[in-house]
This record gives structure tokens, C-alpha cells and sequence, in this order.
């Protein structure tokens, strides 16, 4: 019943699905116990008790709890306060466990569905101005001719000025089939214009590619959602058709914030023969799982020559990733090391619909390294150019709007070849296609890779 | 049928009576739990959910923890989103605290406020280390000596930046607008004794400053005021500035407001129940001047507590006219009530009203003239400010004018009586 109740939760940020996660027909996973699980954590199931939280304590609380409610100046209802005492009590605990009340909770399933309802564009602000940065193809807001470089200077009404992305994005957000009011204003209009959309549910692509001219493939994952999978091995297999010969492949993981531990495992699989690819340990043997890799998958790619760009922003499952073609020198480990977020979140909903993330397993590489607070470390360093100046509101902006944002490289169409003036301002990238077009690598980082059979 | 019941009453007798003993408990206890659940349903599921959220935590999360821990993080997340005034004492500290524990000599000099859980300056003491090393009120810490920030009580949070003399405490701080957050380092060292200055502008004005409120300074206000009363040539208004000042009891507000306000009210205290109100006045004979000079008293997000009182009481006497921007509204009054395992809850029991009624805590006060919008030149943002000279500082430029315009409101008793 537990289990059922629980999702696990493989991000940073994003992405549910225990539910998935113990019901997919995926790779081959052994659930259960696991064989290397060490003495401390069975120990620490000798520990539990029945009744984990005994009278007396729970007295205690209860008589601040009445103490507020008689003396406090105003009324207070319980449910808050027991709000406030849940999240003091995840507060003790690590910054990756947090208590969500329910409209947080439905935000969160709704961004990690994959898809929301809305009208289809992505937006920015441009000089303190809300600007379109374009209409997604087929979307409401592209149906009713928005343009890049729009100007919205009103939504449903409210002026726009002093607004935030993410604010504005809940302007914009809402019900399918509910109507939103935006007052554009566009270079030749004499006044602004108000356009009415409809919304539209909308899906999120987290994978983008792009190619480069001689035989070689660049795909970005922008955080492990639903159909992560699916998507990158359409991605694989309209390259295999486009580019012949497929000569190499650069899978770019930074700033990949994460997602659904079970779309990390599908995505590694997707580049192994077979072989582990992460293993979790918890308190409970729920939590203890051995993920494989499974052989002869349809639309699998576990020879093609393979660069993993990863930098500080790739954590979690973009980790286990990296890790599984570390660990099985499958990939060239190409950035800078990466977070270090070794950690298994599950979402345990409450009866009132509010959730607990708690952190409730450790996961590890194939060669039983933890990666909590270590990252995985690049086969070869290269460090990236950082734009400055750019301030800390501005950096949470894009965080938080990841999926609105201007992705820059992936804007075009996948399949345009990427432009050496693009390379230029990528140092990391540059060099991952430097190395797959000399392949093999030179010797001192051939050594990171398993001999090809 | 007669002959069945007697046989019945014979044959077992005291089972007959114990099974009405059990009926009679159990309607009993249904009634005494059923009863208050169905009255109060909601509390129930509420206190349900805690024991659920509690019973997760202790089987799922990957390392173990106490409950003894859980349920003292509980507390303090409970007292937490009451307000920054409400607090948790572990048993070692309510003992600190009832032995009267003597609080260490040193200290940063700031005021913290805990704000949609986050530790937020709510003001810095003029002069004081945290000034020194550039903390700003507003800004956010996210970390004391490299240990980031969560769920601490605003006096908590109030103990970690005291301690030993010399001390030095590396901070991690957040500030608007910043590019990234800034480092830095405060000294603990004993606070200025003085907390009362006076400067002599253009136009006659006196600027008194007070730059946070402690025992001595109603006495300190006293020998200022009266040198200003005593001036020659005449002053011909007062600016008194309680920006930037969060720290002070409201005895020593009442004592202060007191000079200028006599026994007039000067704040009403309101807890839970009707019969709790309090009034506050002053004493006539602590009045200094014969005749109180225009006043303008300079407020904003970083005044609270006493000087919000202070605030308040002169400007609903019709004594003063502020200027500046909303005052914080902090302002109530805590009382220690003691768990039955030694803790102890330090919980807000009465907020403040200015004599008008009008509620301070949480609301704050609008000033009644706004104060000019500085542009935030660059160098605010650098970790030291220059230090400006009530001359420099455009809010008092802006307070002597209104005082030689003849604006403000002089003092005029608008009591009906």
C-alpha cells in the first residue's frame, strides 16, 4: 500500500512516476532486495518500531498545538499550524525533502506530466519588456499569428510592466479551453493590438537536437520527463536516416536539472548492451533496486562513438546517466564535474492532497560510487565561458521557466547543421566534436573507453 | 417467563451486571470520543495528517532521525509561521532563559526577522559590527559560517550573532538585485552604549537620532530633549528619525513617547480574549517641552517594535507627521508558556494598537508623507556604503523642509475633550 502511494522522484525539480517505476515493461529491472546492501541498513530496519511515534512526544506537541490555540492574539486553524509543524519537521531533514501544500503539489504534477495547458509561446523579457520569443508550431498562440519580437504588453488586462517571467507565465497559464486577453504590440501596428487565444493543452519537449555537417549527431536533454525516451530515440532514429554515415554522438546533459529516475535508466539503456546501470539503497528494501540494461532493444545505439557533455548544473538523473557510460566506458566524459545530487526522492501524497518529498534512497554508479556531494568527474576537463554580469533574479527567471526559455543552439530546426560561428561560443561542445571527428580518441583518454568488440 | 428471568437474574447475576458496566463504558467512551471528533472534525483530520506526515517521515526517510528531533522541528516550524516575534526554547534553553542566563557581551548589532523562511536583516544598528561589515537591512542570510540556513526561530537565529568579543562570523547574503551573493564577515564587539544622538540642521531644526531603543534610552531622550528645549536662538522643529531601529521593549517606547506625549495614551495592547485589552499612557510629569515644536519623525521597512509604537502614539496625538516609507509592523508582546518535557513555546500574546486603534502588528504604519524614491546609485550595492551626514540624506532634507513650509502638523490635541 506504501508503495503504491509512493512516486519516485529522480530530480532536482522535476518529474513523478513511482507508479511507472514499478509497473514499466522498460529495461529490465530486478526489483527487491539488494544482494551488496550493507549491515547499517538492516540495522536500521531492526530500528523501526511499530508505533514510531510514541504518546509522550506526540503530547508534547499536542499541548503547544492547544497552547497556540487558546492564547495566540488570532484565531489560527489547526491545518495551518499542523502546515507550519510538518514543514519544521522537513526542515531537520536534507534540502531535497520538502513538504508541498496541495495547489503546490498540483503545480508540480502538472509540470512533471510533461505537458500544461496554455497557449504555446515562449516568452521573455527583453529589456524589461514581456516579448514573445516564438510561437511554438501548431499551438494556439501560432494559429493566432503571434510573432517573435511581439511585445505583450497587457495580459487579460494587467499591464505587463514590472512583471516577472514566472508571473507572467501564470498570467498566461490556465484551463483548457479557457480564453486569455493579450494586448500585443508589434513593430507597424499603430496601436496595440488585443489578440484572444484559447488555451490548448501544450506538450514539453525535453529533448532537442541538431547535426553537424559530416556524420555527427548532437542531442540535448533538458530535464528526464515522461516521454524523455520516446523522444530521443525518434531523435535517433530520423538521424540514422539523415546522416549517413552516423559517425558520433554528442549527448549534452548540462544544466539538465534532472527528472524521473526511471527515464534516466531508460535513456542510459538506450546507448548499453547491457550491464548495470545504477543501483539505489534506502531504509527500506523497497528502496532497493538494480537497474539493467537490456540487449537487442529496437532503437538502440550502444556502439555508436558517444560524447556526454555534463557541467555543474547536470545533477540527479542527468548523473546516473553520465555515471552508467562512465562506469561502462561506454562515453568520453567531456565539462566540468557535475552536482552531485546522489539522492531518490519520493513523493508521498497526504490525505488532504498536500505531498511530503522526502529523500528516501541513495543511488550509485555500477562501480558503487555514491554520487551525493561528489558529481561525476569528466574524463577530460573542459571548462565552459559564462556569461557575467547576469543577475541572480534574472539566472532563477530562466531556472524556473526553463521550458519558455530561448534555448539558443536547439531553436533551429534539428536538422540544420550546426554553424562553426555556433561552435565558437561553446568551448565544451567544440571540443566534444573535435574528438568524434579524430575517433578514436589519443591514448590518455582512449583509456576511458571499453576496447570495441 | 417469570421462572426464565429469575433463573436468568439467579444464574448469572453479576455478569448481568458487568455487561451493563461494559455497555455503559463503551457508550461512555463513544460518546467522549466520537462526540468532540464529530465537533471538531476538522482538527481531527488535521492532527491526523501531522501523525501521518510524522509516521512517514520516521519509516522512509533514508537516514534516521529522532523523533525527539521531528517533533522539536515541528514546534519551531509551527511557532516559525505564526510571526518573528513567536519562538521554541529547548529545555536547555528555557533553563538558560530562567536562570537568566547572561546574555554574551558581544554581539553583530542587527535585528533578523525569519520571512517566508527566509532569515532576513530587518535592521542594522548604526555603527555597529554588522554596519561595519556591510550588512544591509533587507538583505537575506543564507549562511552562518558556511552552515546554510533552514528552520531557524528568529531568536535563534538572534543567539548565532552573539557571542565572545572578537568573533568572527562568516556570512553567506543574499541582497536584491545582487549578481550573486555576497561574503562576509562580521566581528562580534559590545554595542555602543550611546543610543540617542543629536545634530543641529539649517533653519533652527534639531535631528535627533535613535538608533535602536534599550533601558538607558528614555533617560538618554530626556537629556537630549531637554538641551533642545533649553537652545538659544529657539529650535524651531524637531526631525526625529527611527529608521532603520527594530529593537526595544514597549516599556521603554511608553517611557520615551512619554516625554513628548505626557500621559496621554500612548498604545493598546490586545490578546486573545476582549478582557486583555490594555491601555498604556505616559506620566505628565515626564513632559519636557513647554511647548513641542513641529516634529517629523523619518520611519521605514526598518522600523519596528518600540519605535513603531513611538511612531504611532505621536502621530495619532497629532504630535508628529511621518515621513518615509511603511513601517515594518512588528509589534506584540510574548509570554513563555512551558512544555510538559522541559521546552518551552515563546509565543506572541498581545499586538499592538496605536492609541486610534489602528493594529501595528503585521500591517505596519503608512507614513503620512511619502518619502522621496532615491535612485539606487551603484555604489549601495557595494559592500561599504558611505556613511551620510543627516545633511546628505534626502529624507531629512525633505523633513526640514516640510518643517519650514510650516506643513506638518503642529502639535494640536485633537482629544474631544
Amino acid at each position: 500500500m506504501i508503495v503504491r502511494k509512493s512516486w519516485l522522484w529522480g530530480g532536482v525539480a522535476l518529474l513523478l512516476g513511482l507508479a511507472l517505476g514499478w509497473s514499466f515493461s522498460g529495461p529490465a529491472v530486478v526489483f527487491g532486495q539488494n544482494p551488496n546492501s550493507s549491515g547499517s541498513i538492516r540495522n536500521l530496519q531492526a530500528s523501526l518500531s511499530p508505533t514510531p511515534v510514541s504518546d509522550t512526544k506526540l503530547k508534547v506537541f499536542a499541548q503547544g498545538l492547544s497552547i497556540i490555540e487558546q492564547n495566540y492574539p488570532e484565531p489560527k486553524t489547526t491545518k495551518d499550524l499542523v502546515y507550519g509543524a510538518i514543514r519544521g519537521a522537513v526542515g531537520t531533514l536534507d534540502p531535497h525533502s520538502s513538504f508541498m501544500t496541495p495547489d503546490e503539489f498540483k503545480e508540480l504534477q502538472i509540470e512533471t506530466k510533461g505537458k500544461f495547458s496554455g497557449i504555446g509561446i515562449e516568452i521573455t523579457l527583453k529589456d524589461h519588456i514581456l516579448t514573445v520569443v516564438s510561437p511554438i508550431e501548431g499551438t494556439p498562440a501560432y494559429q493566432a499569428g503571434l510573432k517573435a519580437g511581439d511585445q505583450i504588453v497587457k495580459i487579460n488586462g494587467k499591464i505587463t510592466k514590472h512583471i516577472t517571467l514566472m508571473e507572467a507565465v501564470k498570467l498566461i497559464r490556465g484551463p483548457k479551453g479557457s480564453k486569455v486577453n493579450l494586448t500585443i504590440n508589434r513593430e507597424g501596428f499603430e496601436h496595440p493590438k488585443v489578440v484572444v487565444i484559447t488555451r490548448q493543452i501544450i506538450p514539453i519537449h525535453s529533448v532537442k537536437a541538431r547535426i553537424l555537417g559530416d556524420g555527427i549527431g548532437y542531442i540535448r536533454i533538458t530535464n528526464f520527463q515522461d516521454s524523455t525516451n520516446h523522444d530521443l530515440e525518434a531523435f535517433l532514429k530520423k538521424m540514422k536516416k539523415r546522416l549517413v554515415p552516423f559517425k558520433g554522438l554528442i549527448l549534452d546533459l548540462r544544466n539538465d536539472p534532472g527528472g524521473l529516475l526511471e527515464q534516466a535508466v531508460r535513456v542510459s539503456d538506450d546507448f548499453l548492451k547491457s550491464g548495470l546501470i545504477v543501483y539505489t539503497e534506502g531504509r527500506s528494501r523497497h528502496q532497493n533496486m538494480r537497474f539493467y540494461a537490456r540487449p537487442d532493444q529496437e532503437g538502440k545505439e550502444p556502439s555508436i562513438p558517444m560524447v556526454v557533455l555534463i557541467n555543474a548544473g547536470s545533477a540527479s538523473a542527468s548523473e546516473i546517466v553520465a555515471g552508467a557510460l562512465k562506469d561502462q566506458k561506454r562515453a568520453l566524459i567531456v565539462g566540468t564535474k557535475s552536482f552531485g545530487k546522489g539522492s531518490v526522492q519520493t513523493i508521498i501524497p497526504l490525505d488532504d492532497g498536500s505531498a511530503l518529498r522526502l529523500t528516501t534512497a541513495l543511488y550509485f554508479t555500477p562501480s558503487g560510487v555514491t554520487i551525493n556531494e561528489k558529481g561525476i568527474k569528466p574524463d577530460l576537463v573542459v571548462e565552459e565561458k559564462r556569461p557575467q554580469n547576469e543577475s541572480l533574479q534574472k539566472l532563477r527567471d530562466e531556472l524556473l521557466t526553463r521550458h519558455m526559455r530561448r534555448e539558443g543552439l536547439t531553436d533551429k530546426p534539428w536538422n540544420q547543421p550546426i554553424t562553426p560561428k555556433e561552435l565558437d561560443k561553446d568551448a565544451q561542445l567544440k571540443k566534444a566534436v573535435e574528438l568524434l571527428r579524430n575517433w578514436p580518441p589519443p591514448k590518455n583518454l582512449a583509456q576511458y573507453l571499453a576496447p570495441q568488440r | 417467563m417469570k421462572h426464565l428471568n429469575a433463573l436468568k437474574t439467579s444464574g448469572s447475576g453479576f455478569r448481568t451486571y458487568r455487561w451493563l458496566i461494559v455497555i455503559l463504558v463503551f457508550l461512555g467512551l463513544t460518546a467522549y470520543f466520537l462526540l468532540p471528533v464529530w465537533a471538531a472534525s476538522s482538527k481531527y483530520d488535521s492532527l491526523r495528517l501531522y501523525t501521518e506526515a510524522l509516521f512517514e517521515i520516521t519509516q522512509k526517510y533514508v537516514w534516521p532521525k529522532s523523533e525527539k528531533t521531528l517533533i522539536y522541528g515541528s514546534l519551531r516550524g509551527m511557532m516559525n509561521s505564526l510571526d518573528p516575534d513567536s519562538s521554541f526554547f529547548t529545555a536547555k534553553e528555557y533553563q538558560n532563559f530562567l536562570h537568566g542566563k547572561k546574555t554574551p557581551t558581544a554581539e553583530a548589532g542587527l535585528v533578523l526577522i525569519v520571512k517566508n523562511n527566509l532569515l532576513t536583516v530587518a535592521s542594522v544598528i548604526d555603527d555597529s559590527p554588522a554596519a561595519k561589515a556591510g550588512l544591509k537591512p533587507g538583505d537575506h542570510i543564507l549562511k552562518i559560517n558556511g552552515h546554510t540556513v533552514r528552520n531557524l526561530t528568529t531568536q535563534e537565529a538572534t543567539r548565532r550573532f552573539q557571542g565572545a568579543p572578537n568573533t568572527k562570523i562568516k556570512l553567506q547574503v543574499y541582497r536584491n538585485n545582487a549578481v550573486k551573493p555576497l561574503d562576509l564577515t562580521v566581528t562580534l564587539k559590545p554595542l555602543g552604549v550611546q543610543t540617542v544622538t543629536t545634530h543641529y540642521l539649517d533653519h533652527d531644526v534639531a535631528y535627533v537620532r535613535i538608533s535602536y531603543f534599550n533601558t538607558k534610552t528614555p533617560l538618554e531622550l530626556a537629556k537630549a530633549f531637554e538641551k533642545i528645549e533649553r537652545r538659544q536662538p529657539p529650535v524651531q522643529g524637531i526631525v526625529l528619525d527611527l529608521r532603520n531601529n527594530a529593537r526595544g521593549t514597549m516599556e521603554e517606547a511608553v517611557r520615551s513617547a512619554s516625554l513628548l506625549l505626557g500621559d496621554q495614551q500612548i498604545l493598546i495592547a490586545k490578546g486573545r480574549s476582549p478582557k486583555s485589552e490594555e491601555s498604556f499612557r505616559g506620566k505628565n510629569r515626564a513632559l519636557i517641552f513647554k511647548k513641542l515644536p513641529p516634529m517629523v519623525v523619518l520611519v521605514d521597512h526598518g522600523t519596528a517594535r518600540a519605535a513603531e509604537i513611538m511612531a504611532g502614539a505621536l502621530r495619532d496625538q497629532a504630535r508628529a507627521t511621518l515621513l518615509g516609507e511603511k513601517t515594518l509592523g512588528l509589534c506584540g508582546l510574548t509570554k513563555v508558556f512551558p512544555l510538559e518535557d522541559g521546552s518551552a513555546l515563546v509565543m506572541t500574546v498581545a499586538q499592538c494598537y496605536t492609541p486610534h486603534g489602528q493594529k501595528i502588528q503585521g500591517k505596519g504604519l503608512e507614513p503620512t508623507v511619502p518619502g522621496i524614491k532615491v535612485k539606487a546609485k551603484k555604489s549601495e550595492n557595494k559592500v561599504t556604503a558611505k556613511v551620510v551626514t543627516p545633511e546628505q540624506d534626502p529624507w531629512v532634507q525633505q523633513a526640514v523642509e516640510l518643517i519650514s513650509s510650516g506643513k506638518p502638523q503642529t502639535a494640536i490635541n485633537k482629544k474631544a475633550s
